[in-house]
């Protein structure tokens, strides 16, 4: 079970506790959304890299044109 | 020395006396102790010595001690300590929560009622900056209520490592709902790229450190956040934030969000791991007068 720390920091007290239900939910779409995001990440770098190799270029010479 | 019933004829010791003067001077015998604790009448006329990581109390109780005993209390621990009316009463002007090295003489009227005058210390001046708060990340982060009594505060996450990918996110008073925008100014290896708008998946004010495909996965990251009016009642809140990742990419980045949620003022922060696990970190917060 996944855990949370919780700081009073008017007291200094520490404690730790389970996830709620809802915690729990949001923390599977923070996840998801990591996931999917690490997809975009690399299906964007391998078009690039596509494109590159297509072209014959590296990635040097696709910066200097479009500076 | 705690107090004692001398009788007639009785010959003090060296020992003794070179107590009695300590305790003359203000100081005198100390107890150490690292948990909650119920003060009992040997413990009058010496000092009580909280020192424990977490919060703690000190239970004062009547029908122990007599009028004019006192006893002294202090706190070397991080974790707050409060002086606590059992069956006695305790009265006091100043505050019955002690911080870190913060302390105060228990004096009793009577048998049932005690006064706390505590060691007033000066408080941090305008600009000022007080650690609030100091500990380890672990599992999916970290919530701190409690915050109000500054103008400002600034979050410092040190050396933080996210097992199983993920990034560092902020949440304020808890709110999942969709209002946080703003984006990020990163360079990767001298290249730079900007994001804006709502920080997605719009429940979140993220802190772009991370670059890679795969994120933060065996990254070092680190990060400064800040909180600026953060207990203003009006007006969106700010979350800035300087971060850099010590890894192999040298990834500096600057992120800045603004929360228009509940427009009153910040009563709690969330260090979210967004995905993983925290399994290496430390965070400390601090306010600012």
């Amino acid at each position: 079970m996944d855990k949370i720390t919780e700081v009073n920091c008017a007291t200094g007290e520490v404690t730790e506790r389970d996830l709620t239900v809802d915690e729990i939910a949001q923390r599977k779409i923070d996840t998801d959304y990591e996931i999917a995001r690490a997809k975009d990440i690399a299906k964007a770098a391998a078009a690039k890299e596509t494109l590159l190799a297509k072209l014959g270029i590296t990635a040097d010479e696709a910066n200097l044109l479009l500076s | 020395m705690a107090k004692q019933t001398f009788t007639t004829g009785q010959v003090l010791t060296a020992a003794q006396m070179t107590s009695l003067q300590q305790t003359a001077m203000g100081g005198g015998s100390t107890t150490a102790k690292t948990t909650s604790y119920v003060l009992t009448a040997a413990d009058a006329g010496t000092v009580v010595q909280m020192n424990a990581a977490g919060a703690t109390t000190i239970t004062v109780n009547t029908a122990l001690f007599a009028a004019g005993d006192s006893v002294q209390i202090q706190n070397i621990g991080a974790g707050v300590c409060t002086v606590t009316a059992g069956t006695a009463t305790v009265s006091t002007a100043g505050s019955l929560a002690l911080t870190q090295y913060e302390g105060g003489t228990l004096y009793f009227n009577s048998t049932g009622a005690a006064l706390f005058f505590d060691w007033v210390q000066a408080a941090s001046a305008s600009g000022g900056m007080t650690v609030i708060s100091t500990g380890t990340l672990s599992s999916t982060g970290v919530t701190f209520s409690s915050i109000s009594g500054y103008n400002n505060l600034e979050l410092h996450v040190t050396g933080y490592n996210l097992g199983g990918g993920g990034r560092l996110f902020i949440r304020l008073n808890g709110d999942t709902g969709t209002n946080y925008t703003g984006g990020y100014l990163r360079f990767r290896d001298g290249t730079a790229s900007i994001a804006t708008g709502a920080g997605s998946p719009g429940q979140t004010a993220q802190i772009e450190v991370d670059g890679g495909t795969t994120p933060d996965s065996g990254a070092t990251n680190s990060a400064i956040i800040e909180f600026p009016a953060y207990a203003t009642t009006t007006g969106t809140k700010l979350v800035s934030a300087l971060a850099y990742d010590l890894a192999t990419y040298k990834i500096p980045s600057l992120n800045f969000y603004s929360y228009n949620g509940t427009i009153g003022a910040t009563t709690s922060i969330t260090i979210v791991a967004s995905g993983g696990t925290f399994s290496a970190g430390t965070y400390t917060l601090y306010g600012v007068k």
